[in-house]
C-alpha cells in the first residue's frame, strides 16, 4: 500500500523531470518556466526548495534533463562525453558516438557497475517511418574495438518507445529491463557463458518478455526502478501512476495504483490484481526475439 | 451550424457553464458529482461531472458560427452569425433586467446577403464584433461592428420597407459598420491579435492578412492555403495556427514569410485546432470523422532567427470517447480539461493529463511530478510485513545490525524480522555450522572443520566404507524397522539437521523438547516417530491438543496413530494411506506416509516438500543406505539451486554449490544483505573471492552508503575484513613532514627499529599519552595545530564547549575507539589544520577557516563533510 502527498515545489510551469542525488537527499527539477530547482530533505523534514536556477529558454527545450548534483549541480548535455579534467568540467570531449539509424527518444545505460559484463546502453526509438521496425537496440562496449556495438534489437517491440529503463542489478545474473511503449513490458536479458559463444564477439542474451501489462489501457510515457530494482513504477495517459512488483513465482502483477493528483484510484484496487500475470502466459518469445536462440 | 452538426462553447467567464449550438442554442450546467448523486434529469458527462439543461434558445436560425461575449454577464449573450450575414445579438438569460437587455436581439446586417463564417470578439474592447463573410463581388468581406452603436434611423427606415419587419425588431437593425475591410475576397476565418487591439489576423481566400485599423488601406499577407481556423497561441502571441485539409501550419509573425512549422498531415480534413489556454504549446486538433483528438506538445520558445536544429513536438492522442466527435472546447480556467459533443449530442467532458515523470529516491519513496506540482509517495509502515519490498527490508535489517550477531548466529533470523523461515533455516544452520567447526577444530586441528562449511552433500559424500543396517526395536510396539548405522558423518550431518547435539549421543530428546517449547507439535511428533518412538508421538500429540495454542484435532490424530497395526491388509492401513493426503499439516501427513510404506521406500517423506529440508535430510540420513543417501541428496540439492531456496545452504554449505544457490535465491528476491553476510560467515577463502560473491558484497556496500548509512557500512567493512584479509583497505593518507618530505608514519614502518610505531603519533589513536611532537626522519617539530597552537602530536585538552557534541558523547561511550580528537586534519584547499576535535568544534560555529586572513570556506568545500549519517536520526 502506497500513500501519496504533495510537495510544494513553486513551480510556475510544467515540470518535465525530477532526479535524485546518490543519497537521495537532494532532488532537482526542471520546469517549462525555465527553471532548475533544487530540494533538500532530511528525516522527518519536508521538502524544501534550498535553490533555484534560471536556466535560459534551452532548457525547455529538452524534454528530458539530466541533472547531476556535485556540490554545485551542471548539466550533462550529452550522454557519451566524459569530462578529461575533474577539475575542469566545462570541457567535455566526445568519447563514443553510436549509431542507431533510427530517431531516438530514449537511452537507459545499464546500472550495473559488475566486471562480469561490459557497459551497455539501451536505446529506444519513436520513429515512426514504416521501415523501422524494431524499436529498441541493446549497444554494448566492446573492449577489444573500444566501442560500443549493436549486441541486440528486441524485435517485438514495434510501437513507438517513450522510455525505457534497466534496473539496477545488485547482482542478479541477468539484467532486467523495463520498456514503456503502448503498455509496460518487462524483459529480462541473461548473457549467455562467454565459454559457449565465440570470444570477441558481442554477448549474446537470451531474451524472455516477463511481464506485458496494458492496465495503463494508453501510451506509457515513463518508467522507473527503486533502488534494488524490484519495483517498477509506470505513468501513462490514464494519468495514474503504478507500480509493479513481481512474487516469488516471477510473477509481476500491479501493487499499486496512485492517481497523478496522488488520490488512490477509487474502487478498483483490485482491478490490478485481477488482470496481471500475463507474465505466465507469455513466456516464451525468446526464440523469435533473440538470433541466437540458444535454449535453456 | 448546420444542423447535423454541433458545436460547443465554455462560457469565458461562468466556467461552470457551457453551451451546445446545432439548430438552436442549449446553454448546460455542469456539476460535480463526486460527492453527491446523480440528478435526475441531468446528464453524465464523466465519471465525476454531470450537466443539467439550464435553457434552449431557438430565436436564431440558420445559424453558422457563434462567439460568446466576452464581457462579465449573467445572461450569456452570444453572437450568432447566420447563412445571410446578419450577426444577431442573443442571450440564453431569464433575467431581462440586466445592463445587456438592450443589447439582446440586435441585429447587424451587411449591405448583401451571404453567408457569415466566422465571428470574433476583440478581447481588449469588449463591443468590438468582427465578422468573416464571403465573397459578393467587390464588397469587403471582413466588418468590424461596434455593438454600442446607435442605428442610424434613415436606414432603419429603409429597412423596413425592405423587410416589412415588426416595430420592435427593426429599431435594433445596425447596418453601419466600424471597418469594413478585404474588399473582393472572402473571409473564412478571423482572430485578433492580444498585442495589439487594432491587429486582426483574418484567413482569407489563399492567403493569411494582418489588417491593421489604424491604417485600414494598408495590410500585411502571406499567400497560403492554410486559411481556416486561425488562432492565436494565448501564451505565446506571436505563435499562430491554422489549418488547411489535413495539415496544421504553425507561424511566426514576425518571420511571416512562411509557416515556421508544419505538423504531420492528417490523412482526413482537419476540423477543428484549439490551442489549450491553461498550458503553454498545448495545441489540439481534431479531423472529420474520428475519435481521436491528437494533441501536439511543443516545449520550445519560439524564435524569430532560424534556427536549424527542428524543435521537439510531441504528438499525443486521446480518445475521450467512443463515438465521432463534432466539435470539442477547452475548458477556459481548469487545467488541460476539455468538453467534446458527438454528432447525436452526447457530451463528454475529460481532463488530459500531463506526462507524469518518475524518479525513485534511493530511500524507497517515489517521487513524480504531474502538471506543476509534485508529489512523493512511500510505503506504509503499519504494513504487512510480508509484502514490504526488499529495499524497505533491507534498509530495517541493516538498522537492526541484522548479520552481525557472530556469536549466536542463529540470532540472525530474529534481526531479520522473524518472519522468513527461510532465513531462520539459514541462520540455524549457519550457526550449526560454526559450532560444529569450532568442535571439530578442538578435537582434532585442521582436520575436519573445513569440512562442516561445506555441507551435508559433501560430507556424505566423504564417507568411506559401507555403513550397514540393522533391525531396531520400536519402543511401545512389536515392530522392527531397518535403520543405518550411524557413523560419524552421518552423525555429523544429523548434527547440522539439528536432530542431534554436540557429542556422541544421538538422543534427540533435547531437540524434541525444544520443538514443544516452541509448539511445533507435529513436528515434534513426526521426530519422535522417525525415531521409532509412537508412544512418545502419541504423548506430544495429546500435549498438544492439551495446551492453549494447541489444536484439538491433535487429539484425533493420536487416536489415529494408536490404532496402528503393521498388517499389511488392514482397514486402518488403507484409509490412512488414501485419507492422509487430507491433511493439512506436512508433518502429520509425513507421519502417516511413514508408517504406511513398505519397507525401504520412503519418498512419500522425502518428497513431501512442505517438510522442512532439515527434516528430511535428517530421515533419510537415518533410513537410506549410502547409494540411496548420495543419490537423494544429489537429487534435493539441484531442486534447491534451482528454487534458490536457502534451506539448501545446508546442503550446499558455503562452497561453488552454495554460492549457486545463493545466485538463483538473489535472481528470485534481490536480497544482496543476505546473500553478502551468508557468504561471510566463515566461508573458506575461494568462495569470498568468487566473482558474484564479490559483486554481491560491493553492491551491499553500495546500497549502505546510498542510504546514508556509514557506520553500519563500516561495521560491515570490518566484519569482512575479519574473514577477508585482503579487502582491508590501504591506508589513503599519509602525514608527510613539512621538512624532510617523508611520512612520519612511514619512516616508522620502513625502519621499524629505528624509530617508534606509527601508533604512537596520535595518528591512528593509541591510547598510550605520546608525547612525540617531533618528525621522526628529521627531528623537527611536528606543525601547529591552528587552534590551541600546540605541536600536533600532543594529546588535546579538553575541547571548549564541546561536550555536548555527537562526537564527544560517541567517544566516551567506547573509550576503546581511537581517539579522534588527536587526529590530524586539513583543508586540502588550504592547508591549515590541526587537532581534528579542535577543528570540528570550530567549524560548528564559524564557516571560514580559523588561521587569521584565511578566508577558505573549508567545511563547505567538504561534501561528504556535510552530510550526515541516516542512522544517527534513526530509531
Amino acid at each position: 500500500m502506497f500513500v501519496a502527498r504533495s510537495i510544494a515545489a513553486d513551480h510556475k510551469d510544467l515540470i518535465h523531470d525530477v532526479s535524485f542525488d546518490f543519497h537521495g537527499r537532494r532532488m532537482a527539477t526542471c520546469s517549462s518556466d525555465q527553471s532548475v530547482k533544487v530540494l533538500v530533505s532530511g528525516v522527518g523534514i519536508p521538502w524544501l526548495v534550498v535553490g533555484s536556477v534560471w536556466a535560459g529558454p534551452w532548457l525547455s527545450c529538452s524534454q528530458r534533463l539530466l541533472v547531476g548534483l556535485v556540490g554545485i549541480f551542471f548539466f550533462f548535455p550529452f550522454l557519451r562525453r566524459r569530462a578529461p579534467d575533474v577539475m575542469n568540467l566545462s570541457q567535455w570531449s566526445l568519447q563514443h558516438e553510436v549509431s542507431c539509424k533510427l530517431s531516438c527518444s530514449c537511452i537507459s545505460w545499464n546500472p550495473s557497475s559488475s566486471r562480469a559484463h561490459s557497459p551497455m546502453i539501451a536505446v529506444g526509438s519513436d520513429d515512426s517511418s514504416p521501415n523501422a521496425m524494431a524499436k529498441v537496440q541493446i549497444f554494448e562496449y566492446n573492449e577489444n574495438t573500444r566501442k560500443y556495438a549493436k549486441a541486440e534489437t528486441l524485435m517485438t517491440v514495434t510501437d513507438p518507445v517513450h522510455d525505457i529503463a534497466f534496473a539496477p542489478n545488485l547482482g542478479r545474473s541477468f539484467h532486467i529491463l523495463a520498456i514503456a511503449t503502448k503498455d509496460v513490458r518487462i524483459f529480462t536479458l541473461k548473457p549467455v557463458r562467454k565459454e559457449l559463444t565465440s570470444s570477441g564477439g558481442p554477448t549474446k542474451f537470451e531474451i524472455h518478455i516477463v511481464a506485458q501489462f496494458d492496465n495503463h489501457n494508453s501510451q506509457v510515457w515513463r518508467v522507473s526502478w527503486n533502488i534494488t530494482g524490484t519495483v517498477l513504477a509506470s505513468s501513462g495517459d490514464d494519468g495514474c501512476v503504478r507500480l509493479w512488483k513481481a512474487n516469488y513465482m516471477d510473477n509481476w502483477k500491479c501493487t499499486g495504483i496512485l492517481k497523478g493528483n496522488g488520490s488512490p484510484v477509487n474502487g478498483n484496487s483490485q482491478q490490478g490484481n485481477s488482470t496481471p500475470s500475463l507474465g505466465s502466459t507469455i513466456p516464451n518469445l525468446q526464440n523469435s526475439l533473440n538470433g541466437s536462440s540458444a535454449s535453456r | 451550424m448546420s444542423g447535423t452538426k454541433p458545436d460547443i462553447l465554455w462560457a469565458p467567464h461562468q466556467v461552470d457553464r457551457f453551451v451546445v449550438c446545432d439548430s438552436e442554442l442549449s446553454l448546460y450546467h455542469v456539476e460535480s458529482t463526486v460527492n453527491s448523486e446523480l440528478k435526475a434529469g441531468s446528464l453524465r458527462l464523466s465519471e465525476d461531472s454531470a450537466a443539467t439543461l439550464l435553457s434552449i434558445n431557438s430565436d436564431t436560425p440558420y445559424m453558422k458560427c457563434v462567439a460568446w461575449y466576452l464581457n462579465y454577464d449573467p445572461e450569456c449573450l452570444l453572437a450568432v452569425g447566420q447563412a445571410n450575414g446578419r450577426v444577431v445579438l442573443t442571450s440564453l438569460g431569464q433575467d431581462h433586467n440586466s445592463k445587456f437587455k438592450d443589447l439582446i436581439g440586435k441585429e447587424f446586417v451587411p449591405k448583401h446577403a451571404r453567408q457569415c463564417n466566422t465571428l470574433a470578439w476583440n478581447p481588449l474592447d469588449n463591443n468590438w464584433l468582427a465578422a468573416g463573410l464571403d465573397k459578393h463581388r467587390a464588397d469587403f468581406s471582413v466588418l468590424i461592428w461596434d455593438i454600442c452603436s446607435k442605428y442610424t434611423p434613415d436606414i432603419v427606415a429603409m429597412e423596413k420597407v425592405r423587410l416589412s419587419a415588426g416595430e420592435a425588431e427593426t429599431t435594433l437593425l445596425v447596418t453601419k459598420p466600424l471597418y469594413e475591410l478585404g474588399q473582393n475576397d472572402a473571409c473564412l476565418s478571423l482572430c485578433w491579435l492580444p498585442r495589439d487591439q487594432k491587429l486582426l489576423l483574418a484567413g482569407m481566400h489563399r492567403n493569411l492578412a494582418i489588417f491593421d485599423l489604424r491604417n485600414t488601406s494598408q495590410k500585411m499577407f502571406v499567400n497560403t492555403k492554410a486559411v481556416q481556423g486561425v488562432t492565436v497561441d494565448p501564451y505565446f502571441h506571436d505563435r499562430v495556427a491554422s489549418f488547411y485539409e489535413g495539415q496544421v501550419a504553425i507561424w511566426d509573425l514576425r518571420k511571416f514569410e512562411k509557416p515556421v512549422l508544419t505538423l504531420t498531415e492528417q490523412p482526413k480534413p482537419l476540423t477543428k485546432v484549439a490551442w489549450c489556454p491553461t498550458r503553454t504549446g498545448l495545441l489540439a486538433t481534431l479531423t472529420r470523422d474520428s475519435n481521436i483528438i491528437r494533441l501536439y506538445d511543443m516545449q520550445h520558445t519560439p524564435t524569430p532567427i532560424g534556427d536549424e536544429t527542428e524543435p521537439t513536438i510531441i504528438e499525443r492522442s486521446v480518445q475521450p470517447c467512443d463515438n465521432y466527435i463534432a466539435s470539442f472546447a477547452w475548458h477556459p480556467t481548469s487545467q488541460n480539461r476539455m468538453i467534446v459533443v458527438t454528432p447525436n449530442r452526447t457530451m463528454s467532458d475529460f481532463t488530459v493529463f500531463e506526462r507524469i515523470s518518475l524518479a525513485w529516491s534511493p530511500i524507497t519513496s517515489l517521487m513524480w511530478a504531474c502538471g506543476r506540482h509534485l508529489y512523493e509517495c512511500a510505503e506504509e509502515e503499519s504494513d504487512n510485513s510480508l509484502e514490504k519490498d526488499i529495499a524497505t527490508k533491507m534498509r530495517l535489517r541493516a538498522l537492526s545490525r541484522y548479520g552481525l550477531d557472530t556469536e549466536q548466529v542463529w540470532r540472525n533470523h530474529i534481526l531479520a524480522g522473524n518472519e522468513d523461515p527461510q532465513l531462520k533455516s539459514l541462520w540455524y544452520t549457519l550457526h550449526f555450522m560454526k559450532q560444529y567447526t569450532e568442535d571439530m577444530d578442538q578435537k582434532s586441528p585442521g582436520n575436519k572443520g573445513s569440512l562442516v562449511y561445506a555441507g551435508i552433500k559433501s560430507i556424505v559424500k566423504s564417507s568411506l566404507g559401507m555403513v550397514e543396517s540393522s533391525k531396531h526395536n520400536w519402543s511401545g510396539l512389536d515392530k522392527q524397522t531397518d535403520i543405518q548405522n550411524l557413523n560419524e558423518e552421518r552423525i555429523l550431518a544429523l548434527q547440522l539437521c539439528g536432530w542431534i547435539k554436540k557429542g556422541t549421543d544421538v538422543d534427540v530428546g533435547p531437540f524434541l523438547n525444544s520443538l514443544v517449547q516452541e509448539g511445533e507439535w507435529e513436528r515434534a511428533a513426526a521426530v519422535a516417530l522417525f525415531n521409532l518412538d509412537i508412544r512418545q508421538a502419541i504423548q506430544i500429540l495429546n500435549e498438544g491438543a492439551s495446551s492453549d495454542k494447541g489444536d484439538l484435532n491433535l487429539n484425533v490424530v493420536a487416536m489415529a496413530l494408536s490404532g496402528y497395526t503393521d498388517e499389511k491388509n488392514s482397514l486402518w492401513r488403507e484409509m490412512c494411506s488414501t485419507l492422509r493426503l487430507q491433511l493439512n499439516n506436512p508433518y502429520l501427513c509425513v507421519m502417516f506416509a511413514f508408517l504406511t510404506s513398505e519397507a525401504g521406500s520412503y519418498d512419500g517423506v522425502l518428497y513431501e516438500n512442505k517438510v522442512a529440508v532439515r527434516d528430511r535430510v535428517a530421515f533419510a540420513c537415518k533410513f537410506l543406505s549410502d547409494s540411496q543417501l548420495n543419490r537423494y541428496i544429489e537429487k534435493l540439492t539441484n531442486e534447491m539451486k534451482e528454487a534458490g531456496n536457502l534451506e539448501g545452504i545446508l546442503l550446499t554449505g558455503l562452497t561453488k554449490d552454495g554460492v549457486d544457490l545463493m545466485e538463483s535465491y538473489v535472481d528470485r528476491t534481490g536480497d544482496v544483505q543476505t546473500a553478502s553476510y551468508c557468504m561471510l560467515q566463515g566461508s573458506p577463502l575461494d568462495v569470498l573471492k568468487d566473482e558474484r560473491v564479490q559483486y554481491w558484497i560491493e553492491n551491499y556496500r553500495n546500497l549502505l552508503d546510498a542510504w546514508r548509512f556509514w557506520h553500519k557500512r563500516a561495521e560491515f567493512d570490518i566484519h569482512r575484513s575479519k574473514l577477508d584479509p585482503s579487502s582491508k583497505p590501504l591506508a589513503q593518507v599519509f602525514v608527510s613532514c613539512n621538512f624532510c618530505g617523508k611520512s612520519i608514519s612511514y619512516s616508522c614502518s620502513s625502519v621499524p627499529h629505528q624509530g617508534r610505531g606509527f601508533s604512537q603519533y596520535g595518528v591512528s589513536g593509541s591510547p598510550t599519552k605520546s608525547k612525540v611532537t617531533s618528525c621522526p626522519g628529521c627531528r623537527k617539530p611536528l606543525p601547529r595545530c591552528a587552534l590551541c597552537l600546540i605541536n600536533m602530536g600532543t594529546p588535546v585538552s579538553s575541547c571548549p564547549g564541546g561536550s555536548k557534541s555527537d562526537e564527544k558523547v560517541d567517544l566516551s561511550k567506547d573509550k576503546k575507539l581511537a581517539q579522534f580528537n588527536n587526529w590530524f586534519t586539513w583543508c586540502h584547499n588550504c592547508r591549515h589544520g590541526g587537532h581534528a576535535g579542535h577543528m570540528l568544534s570550530w567549524f560548528r560555529d564559524h564557516a571560514e577557516c580559523p588561521v587569521s586572513a584565511c578566508t577558505c570556506k573549508c567545511m563547505q568545500l567538504d561534501t561528504t563533510g556535510n552530510l550526515v549519517p541516516a542512522e544517527t536520526v534513526q530509531p
